[in-house]
């Protein structure tokens, strides 16, 4: 089978959202020898890339972006520990993220993290109903390049402005990023947090984009 | 605690109807308002604990801080199945550690814990409502705000919103993974709404309007098809079971009033997007049986960030384009926050005296 096929191959299966079928096709590409870099990029990135333009154009839904993502993590699962050799691990960032304190709802966290680790991402997960000082510590801990706060209830928009000030007085310099549906520009702008995601995807990618912008040149 | 007797309740009560029905006999403009735990306990200075102690001083608090409010409707917070279903699903199954009480806020459960696995759902119990101390507290606090107010309470139904709790975000996977097992789940949830529909009716007497939480009506969960297979299919089965009228609540940012509408019977819709007033101006032309409750006054926005004035301005654009022709009341959508400022909530009874008294002429 020619490189090409095998990479088209893999990156349908992500786009289907067939963890198995994007498992075997990572196998075989590193066993024909393709760059791991490339299957990384014409695999794994184009295959996200063109998820979120099926998710954009409302032809996926989150159920198919949650099984994309588990289709995605699958194939990094085995790519990963060679990608290991070429990058140093940093490079790729880290982020902290959790439901702050009295929410439990962990859908779009969940989604967001399955998201992040497909993209290779090191994301520390503190689950759902965190006090801002779980958060505090836990940043002075890993220096994480970006803290998520995540929420749906509409009463967690004062949760979250808690969790920021909190953040911000014991001097985390980390880029914080909140999402969930209940937010807007001026919620955002109230919250103190640097930046706001209303979903999954666009979450993944206003993370994305500012660690890229981060260690561009490094 | 006693209710401030200066609140006409029986005006309110024949506000709410009439704007159902369309009648003409209509005063003013209703206005709904979901005042839960965090709005209760902060106006009527008691902890969820005191709150949830005993019916008398439930009911008489979600009078008192709706009262304080002046809003024309008392919705009692653990009302809707959401947590509070998650609870009784919770003690039935023995999976008490999901449950999580605050002291100022409602209760919550901890999502996909109940029904980790698909052995979790083929062996699910199904809650005895009678034996639920929450929903007893309910019933017996619903049965109080009617015997005060003459209203006879807002009950929630639900199925997705109910789904989500004991499932979390496998349910999602299990739409295309195992949709069978999903839908087993869906069917023992709508056993159990049925049963604390019995309940409710045993308890309290009297049949309630149904608040629907229809949470599965929403882009950014799933598609319309989605929806009406894991939710909407089973509202038709609760309507025709129940033979009351229905309102359906959303709070999404993306929600399918207009396709669910043309599918399913609802009396009113209870949402707060999109924040556009020429979808509103629209619904009400293709819906015009259908009462809506909100359009775009958002808890997040003008509520939240604004000042009274920009509250007023918001409420003023929504009656003078939905108010017309009555089926309509102005409703924040969702819960009102604590940290709402309390002259901005104050600012929608304001503006509903100042530009809703009928008859209200058409905005330009």
């Amino acid at each position: 089978m020619q490189s090409d096929e095998i990479l088209t191959n893999l990156k349908e299966s992500i786009v289907k959202g067939n963890k198995e079928a994007a498992a075997e096709h990572t196998t075989r590409a590193i066993e024909a020898g393709i760059d791991f870099t490339l299957i990384l990029e014409a695999g794994i990135i184009r295959a996200t890339e063109e998820v979120g333009k099926l998710y954009e154009q409302m032809e996926y839904y989150l159920p198919d972006l949650l099984i994309a993502a588990d289709a995605m993590i699958a194939a990094m699962d085995i790519l990963k520990p060679h990608l290991k050799a070429i990058f140093d691990e940093k490079l790729k960032g880290t982020i902290l993220i959790g439901a702050v304190e009295g929410d439990m709802h962990s859908i779009g966290k969940n989604l967001v993290i399955t998201l992040l680790e497909g993209q290779g991402f090191e994301v520390v997960d503190l689950g759902t109903d965190v006090p801002p000082i779980k958060f505090v510590e836990k940043a002075k801990e890993i220096h994480p390049d970006v803290i998520g706060l995540s929420g749906l209830l509409t009463t967690s928009i004062t949760t979250m402005r808690d969790t920021v000030l909190q953040l911000r007085e014991e001097n985390i310099d980390s880029k914080i990023i909140i999402g969930g549906g209940i937010l807007s520009k001026e919620a955002c702008e109230m919250i103190g947090a640097d930046d706001y995601a209303t979903d999954g995807w666009a979450g993944l990618y206003k993370i994305k984009e500012f660690i890229e912008s981060k260690y561009k040149g490094v | 605690m006693s209710p401030d007797i200066s609140h006409n309740w029986k005006a309110s009560i024949n506000r709410f109807m009439y704007a159902f029905s369309g009648s003409k006999r209509i005063d003013r403009v209703p206005f709904f308002a979901l005042a839960m735990e965090q709005m209760i306990t902060r106006i009527v200075g008691i902890s969820v604990r005191t709150l949830f102690s005993s019916p008398k001083i439930y009911a008489n608090a979600a009078i008192m801080a709706n009262e304080y409010l002046h809003t024309d409707v008392v919705a009692l917070p653990t009302c809707y199945a959401g947590p509070v279903e998650g609870v009784a699903f919770a003690e039935t199954n023995d999976r008490k550690q999901a449950i999580k009480w605050f002291d100022y806020r409602a209760i919550f459960i901890d999502q996909g814990i109940i029904c980790k696995t698909d052995e979790d759902i083929e062996k699910l119990k199904i809650p005895d409502h009678s034996q639920s101390k929450l929903w007893n507290l309910t019933f017996d606090a619903a049965k109080m705000v009617y015997e005060k107010t003459g209203f006879p309470q807002v009950a929630g139904l639900g199925i997705w919103s109910v789904v989500q709790q004991l499932r979390g975000v496998q349910a999602f996977r299990d739409m295309r993974e195992n949709p069978e097992i999903l839908l087993t789940l869906c069917e023992k949830v709508y056993e159990s709404q049925m049963d604390l529909y019995r309940n409710w009716l045993d308890h309290v007497g009297i049949s309630p309007f149904i608040f629907y939480p229809g949470y599965a009506f929403n882009r950014t969960m799933m598609s319309f098809q989605d929806a009406m297979k894991f939710e909407g299919q089973f509202i038709r089965r609760l309507q025709k079971d129940t033979g009351v009228p229905f309102l359906l609540h959303n709070c999404g940012m993306d929600p399918y009033f207009k396709e669910v509408c043309s599918e399913i019977d609802f009396v009113g819709v209870n949402g707060s997007h999109p924040l556009d007033i020429n979808y509103w101006i629209d619904f009400k032309k293709n819906f015009p049986k259908v009462t809506i409750m909100g359009a775009t006054i958002d808890v997040n926005r003008e509520l939240l960030t604004g000042t009274p004035e920009d509250v007023e301005n918001k409420v003023k654009e929504n009656i003078l384009n939905l108010a017309p022709g009555g089926r309509y009341m102005v409703s924040p959508i969702c819960e009102l926050p604590w940290n709402v400022p309390l002259p901005n909530i104050l600012a929608i009874s304001n503006a509903i005296e100042k530009y809703g008294i009928y008859p209200i002429q058409e905005a330009p």
